[in-house]
């Protein structure tokens, strides 16, 4: 009984020396030392190339690469003024989008949790989403083509498939539905935490069914649809592939792809840099917000 | 007494009682969405399978084992490297940030999932640019595992530090009182008890780098065209079986992968993450 005791008390009350010193320094040293492969891969390969970025984005065209940078805001005036409506179109579709998936996703997430005894096969469907917007988007625009697999059935139903296919409603589904696992994960969480009792309580009470989501379900679920809502904004404001596939010249007015042909295309990399730094701070800041929203959601 | 009590089950069995149509309503709306979540994937298939004069045909996978092996080869590659050294990053940044005290912990975190965060065209377009002038590896193999060992290490990372957290330091406790020493611990001890947390994340990078196509577009050359960008660029010149046979192998390829993970280990070590 008191052997443990003697030797914790001696072991603290000894004066430091040298070795335990090092052990200390060890100790101290281990846990950075554990992250520092982490803290390389992403200073290399993630602050350096966006510090670049921000440089490159306040030269002149392409001077910064011919030893003598001619530093400027041009850019940034050229992508307010100019191209405004490229950065009102990215945030119209994104923002449609999430409005399509919450409007779809809240009563698919509340059937989910409250209803369905299949949720291991909804949630293996519905990782196809998740495999990229590409594959959806080929696959969306292979169903509607002329001598799709649908044509019949959409022939039937008196739908013109091609009217379909370059149009914004499509741009949008197809958007919302890359980003609709994420809704249907934050509301999920979110409605799993409300008890059940309180929607009985309310319709005991006399509440009609909309009265219940109103005062009760939309309430306590709040946190999870801005959480979702947010995570789905921030997403599609990256979008590129959707628009090329199903959308027209209208949709594909969005930032990525702009920057995409500026870049890659026309080489001015001074405009292309300017647009990747407007998308990323309207990205960082939609994922800050919905990080400070998800803490109640997810518990994290 | 039990003939009142009869009149209600009988009154519930109703085959149109307004109860059992809302039911009936609600799984139908989920099924509407699981067709859909389906669909792109059929049709694809179906696509691929459709031969010039009307029937069915293999015919066009002999492209994909024919002129996209290489692509198919790279991405599964890349993959792979990707993959193994995520491990070697992640396995000791989780252990540090659940076991060790870092000063700062919640600024080093946020900083580690910048890459998460950022949109794929501006990554595309800063790496092209830091490629190309700076580093000086522009369209090569490293190149693209740079890029995706930053973008998926923190997918990685979060599952395993869910489960480290999770995991009782009673067994590293033992270990040690019996003897071990700390890597022995580790390696013979906790590690196989991270298995699970370890494959969500081995399972994450998986279906990320393999379907990745966007960033790769920016700073990929003609030696170094994955299977996935090879689709996109098939996709911008026409929509030929072959394609689809491409597309389609690549979500049969990891949908597979994803089945044989639930089936092993079920879906709680990716709560939380990217795929649900």
């Amino acid at each position: 009984m008191a052997h443990p005791t003697v030797t914790l008390s001696t072991r603290e009350s000894v004066a430091p020396s040298r070795a335990s010193l090092w052990k200390r320094w060890k100790g101290a040293l281990i846990g950075p030392g554990l992250i520092l492969p982490a803290a390389i891969v992403t200073i290399l390969f993630s602050v350096i190339p966006l510090i670049y970025l921000v440089i490159v984005s306040f030269t002149e065209e392409s001077s910064f690469f011919f030893n003598n940078p001619v530093y400027t805001t041009a850019n940034y005036s050229t992508v307010f003024d100019r191209y405004l409506p490229h950065i009102q179109t990215t945030i119209r579709l994104a923002l449609l989008a999430s409005l399509v998936n919450l409007v779809f996703g809240y009563p698919f997430a509340y059937i989910l949790v409250r209803r369905v005894r299949y949720r291991e096969l909804v949630r293996t469907l519905m990782v196809f989403p998740l495999f990229g917007p590409l594959y959806l988007a080929f696959g969306i625009r292979y169903v509607l083509l002329p001598n799709g697999p649908l044509a019949p059935v959409l022939d039937f139903l008196g739908i013109n498939a091609t009217t379909l296919l370059i149009s914004e409603p499509m741009t949008v589904f197809g958007m919302a539905m890359f980003t609709f696992p994420f809704m249907v994960m934050n509301v999920g969480t979110a409605l799993s935490n409300v008890d059940p009792l309180l929607e009985e309580a309310a319709q005991t009470l006399g509440a009609k069914p909309w009265q219940i989501f109103t005062r009760v379900l939309f309430p306590l679920s709040r946190s999870g649809i801005l959480a979702g809502f947010l995570m789905c904004f921030g997403w599609n404001l990256g979008v590129f592939v959707v628009p090329i596939l199903l959308g027209g010249t209208a949709q594909q007015r969005v930032l990525s792809i702009t920057l995409h042909q500026k870049g890659l295309s026309q080489f001015d990399y001074g405009l292309a840099s300017a647009m990747g730094i407007v998308l990323m701070a309207l990205a960082f800041g939609v994922t800050w917000l919905s990080l400070r929203f998800s803490r109640g959601a997810l518990g994290a | 007494m039990s003939a009142a009590v009869a009149p209600t089950p009988t009154y519930r069995r109703a085959l149109l009682a307004p109860r059992r149509i809302s039911a009936g309503l609600q799984h139908a709306y989920i099924w509407l969405w699981l067709v859909l979540f389906a669909l792109p994937f059929v049709t694809t298939t179906l696509h691929s399978l459709r031969a010039p004069e009307g029937g069915l045909t293999l015919e066009s996978y002999r492209y994909v084992f024919g002129s996209f092996k290489e692509n198919l080869l790279l991405s599964v590659e890349v993959t792979v490297a990707t993959i193994v050294l995520n491990l070697f990053i992640a396995i000791p940044a989780a252990y540090a940030i659940v076991r060790h005290p870092i000063p700062g912990k919640r600024f080093i975190l946020s900083t580690l999932n910048l890459a998460l965060y950022t949109p794929g065209a501006v990554m595309g377009i800063s790496l092209a640019i830091t490629y190309a002038f700076l580093f000086d590896i522009p369209r090569t193999f490293v190149g693209l595992l740079g890029a995706y060992v930053v973008g998926t290490y923190p997918l990685m990372l979060v599952p395993i530090i869910v489960a480290l957290r999770d995991l009782p330091r009673v067994y590293e406790e033992a270990a040690r009182t019996l003897g071990a020493n700390r890597l022995t611990t580790f390696f013979r001890v906790e590690l196989p008890l991270l298995g699970p947390g370890i494959s969500a994340g081995i399972l994450l990078t998986f279906v990320i780098v393999f379907n990745e196509f966007l960033v790769t577009l920016f700073i990929a050359g003609p030696n170094t065209t994955t299977a996935a960008l090879r689709v996109y660029n098939l996709t911008r010149t026409g929509f030929l079986p072959s394609t689809a046979a491409l597309a389609a192998t690549m979500q049969f390829v990891s949908f597979i992968i994803v089945l044989v993970f639930f089936k092993t280990f079920g879906s709680r070590y990716l709560k939380g993450t990217y795929l649900i």
